[in-house]
């Protein structure tokens, strides 16, 4: 019996394990799970509007001359096509309420001989609310591409990510700019401390110096043997090494397909020049 | 003259007595009565496992308390050990009380409407504490209070438990095995995702097949509420899963526990003469009493099931994930039953849905239910009952056969183009290509047969699969059979997989074509486990 009340407090002390660590690691699941559905929203929604929308506005949304306007374009995303209209809400609210109600009144200086239909069920369409709102999610994803501000399509192979590959030479300058630039760094590095801050400050060094003594910490869960492997680490996996106090998955995963060699040269040239 | 006095009668005792002694005698006094009569000191006795005494007082609370009323106060020595009983009926209990706290948690996130039941799941998923746990918890004590019931069952068949004077308990068992078996399928539906909704309409159209038509028509109205699942099934499915099940489940626990208690627990075939039955005379040598022994041991059990239940939702089990909203004009490829119920779906595979589907399930479960009252031999003993346990085994191999029978791997027409899109991209479960990395899928165009020229390893996996499904999948009048793989840039991170077979019509020359296509974002993140 003595066994029996040893073995059933063991097993009580297990359950409570187990039920401290699931709830620490509640907060990161739900926000996982939270990012893949909307993620798959947007897949769901690439599939609605092949089959229910490309027939019109084109397989890109880039429209068709005479039949339905672009939706893959600049002035649905930089407000100028709201205002035209005078819509005062927001640019999702716009999108799910065309879809949903469709457009039983043409838009001023337009001439398309259809109307836009109704494809919310709630107007008597055939789309369910979580339909409407993956279409919605698949729209506003052209975003990037339709204002020009997205990742430059690489033009040659990319840096991937080993971070031990020979890079050629950095151009400070052209790094600086790259980092302001198409890359945007400097909204999360230089002007916030969304992330870890490049320039010195307060007495703290430059990203450059910090990233000297960085990978020879204790608790430095990356495989950099150097400063430039470091910084290079750093941006191409990001979550390699997390420096404390700073969250996860924050920074875009994208940079290795994003990057060619000469441009991770230059972008390190940069980071390393600021001491 | 006050309007109100107040009365606290245990100063009135610490006046009397003094603190020390009054508040000691309202500890005793409160102990006493939370345990329905064993004080402190009998409470110590139990935990340090002394002897009881004279007269026993660990049997007051027997006779006074409403819970241990139920419970026997000593079980005989024979059918404590882990032989006979394997604790499968206090597993099948343990089970059914566990579903029903983590069904409450559920049910407080859920709505039975086809308009949000997929959406709250996902809220569950996402912005429910433990709400991923308790899901994996509640499916996972479902699967294993299936396998526990039926081995119950299994083991009262086969020591002999069932015959007089225990056929009414062993009838109550199979209505609960069948409480069991519907509450898990009713369930199966409420995520209202596609596998739910085709794993149930399986087993719902076979009601549909009842003769004569009119009668199984408007039994098939009655279960779906509908011609089809709709509002209406799912609402009914939900009632069913919540409320009627459950309560039939619970009067037929009670009186099948009532009677087992009654009729006390059978010993085992060897324990006991021929044509006897002694369960209730328990000599006093031979008494194991609840406390503490049992107590103790049932509490422990309780303990260590509850770990291992959340160590394994916790880390090693998920329920199935999350498939595409439930979508009643696209059939995937493959649905099958909920693997207890494919030695139906065996069955159905071998001929008429009449006579395979209903005639025969049907006899075989009235067969069961008066299993004790057509077996009438008097012998309980293994050797004496050679026969009915060699028919036992057969129809476990049976129901072993008939299940593999259920399964897509038998006799389902199908053709390659199909089975190869479907063996990357199922519409049952994630799949490789959902699940493969996504940076590692490069644009550009592949041929599957040119597999070992992709760029990395994983197209080299995918496309070498894809190849194989298509040269070991015979069809015939086809050739030139050939798969390819389109994978294109298609927003900002989303990309767009299309799966193309193309093949030769050898009948008449034609060119035959069958493709899918699939979008990928980088965040879908499927290998997770929703």
């Amino acid at each position: 019996m003595k066994g029996q009340i040893a073995l059933g407090l063991l097993a009580l002390l297990t359950l409570i394990g187990v039920t401290v660590a699931v709830t620490l690691g509640e907060q990161n699941r739900m926000t996982e799970f939270t990012r893949a559905y909307e993620a798959r929203a947007i897949e769901a929604g690439a599939t609605l509007f092949e089959d229910s929308c490309r027939p019109c506005h084109g397989p890109q949304g880039q429209g068709i001359e005479g039949v339905a306007p672009a939706i893959n374009a600049a002035d649905l995303f930089d407000g100028s096509r709201l205002a035209k209209v005078g819509y005062g809400g927001t640019l999702p609210d716009y999108v799910r309420g065309v879809i949903a109600a469709g457009r039983p009144v043409p838009s001023v200086g337009t001439t398309y001989p259809q109307r836009m239909p109704t494809w919310g069920a709630a107007y008597g369409g055939p789309l369910r609310d979580d339909q409407v709102d993956a279409l919605t999610a698949f729209i506003l994803n052209w975003q990037d591409r339709a204002l020009g501000t997205g990742a430059p399509v690489p033009t040659g192979p990319t840096v991937g990510a080993d971070i031990t590959v020979a890079l050629p030479d950095g151009d400070v300058a052209r790094g600086k700019s790259l980092s302001e630039g198409v890359l945007g760094c400097a909204s999360c590095h230089v002007l916030t401390a969304v992330g870890p801050k490049w320039p010195a400050d307060a007495g703290e060094p430059g990203i450059g110096s910090r990233a000297e003594t960085r990978f020879q910490v204790s608790g430095y869960s990356g495989q950099a043997t150097s400063a430039e492997q470091y910084l290079f680490e750093s941006v191409v996996m990001t979550n390699a090494y997390v420096v404390e106090g700073f969250q996860p998955n924050l920074m875009p995963q994208n940079y290795a397909e994003r990057l060619s060699a000469q441009d991770m040269a230059d972008l390190l040239a940069y980071m390393l020049s600021l001491r | 003259m006050a309007i109100f006095r107040l009365h606290i009668p245990v100063l009135d005792e610490v006046k009397r007595k003094g603190l020390r002694t009054a508040l000691n005698d309202k500890w005793v006094d409160v102990v006493t009565r939370v345990t329905a009569g064993l004080n402190p000191a009998d409470v110590r006795g139990v935990l340090r496992d002394d002897p009881p005494g004279r007269p026993n007082p660990r049997l007051t609370p027997h006779a006074e308390g409403f819970w241990l009323h139920m419970k026997p106060t000593y079980y005989h020595r024979l059918v404590d050990g882990f032989y006979p009983s394997f604790r499968l009926g206090w597993l099948s209990t343990f089970f059914g009380v566990f579903e029903i706290l983590t069904g409450i948690y559920l049910m407080i996130y859920y709505t039975p409407s086809p308009v949000v039941a997929y959406e709250d799941m996902l809220n569950l998923m996402s912005n429910v504490p433990f709400g991923q746990l308790m899901r994996d918890l509640h499916r996972l004590a479902a699967e294993l209070m299936v396998i526990v019931v039926v081995l119950h069952m299994l083991r009262t068949f086969i020591t002999g438990s069932y015959k007089k004077p225990r056929q009414f308990t062993w009838a109550t068992g199979v209505i609960l095995l069948f409480v069991t078996l519907v509450l898990s399928f009713s369930g199966y539906l409420l995520p209202w995702d596609q596998l739910s909704l085709w794993a149930v309409t399986i087993g719902a159209s076979m009601v549909e097949a009842i003769p004569p038509e009119i009668v199984g028509r408007n039994v098939n109205l009655l279960v779906r509420g509908a011609p089809e699942f709709g509002a209406n099934g799912l609402l009914r499915f939900y009632l069913l899963h919540v409320v009627a099940l459950p309560l039939a489940g619970i009067v037929a626990f009670g009186v099948h526990y009532y009677k087992v208690i009654h009729h006390g627990h059978s010993l085992p075939p060897e324990g006991e003469k021929v044509g006897e039955d002694t369960a209730k005379r328990v000599p006093m040598d031979s008494r194991v009493y609840f406390m503490p022994e049992i107590l103790t041991r049932e509490l422990w059990y309780v303990a260590g099931l509850l770990a291992v239940l959340f160590v394994g939702a916790a880390y090693l089990y998920n329920a199935p994930a999350l498939e595409p909203h439930a979508n009643p004009l696209i059939t995937p490829l493959h649905t099958t039953a909920p693997w207890y119920f494919l030695w139906l779906q065996g069955l159905l595979k071998i001929g008429d849905k009449v006579i395979w589907g209903l005639i025969i399930p049907g006899v075989a479960t009235g067969l069961l239910l008066l299993l004790p009252y057509l077996e009438v031999g008097p012998s309980r003993r293994y050797g004496d009952r050679r026969i009915g346990l060699s028919l036992a085994a057969l129809l476990v191999a049976a129901m072993a056969v008939l299940s593999y029978m259920g399964t897509p791997h038998y006799a389902v027409s199908t053709s390659p183009d199909q089975e190869a899109v479907a063996e990357l991209l199922p519409q049952t479960h994630p799949g490789p290509l959902r699940s493969a990395p996504w940076d590692d899928l490069a644009y550009g165009s592949y041929q599957a047969a040119a597999w070992s020229a992709a760029p990395n390893a994983t197209l080299q996996d995918l496309l070498q699969r894809y190849e194989e499904v298509l040269t070991n999948v015979q069809s015939a009048g086809r050739a030139d059979v050939a798969g390819l793989m389109v994978i294109e840039d298609w927003q900002t991170d989303l990309k767009k997989v299309t799966l193309r077979v193309t093949w030769t019509n050898t009948a008449d020359g034609t060119a035959g074509e069958f493709s899918q296509s699939v979008y990928l974002h980088r965040d879908g993140n499927y290998g997770q486990g929703a």
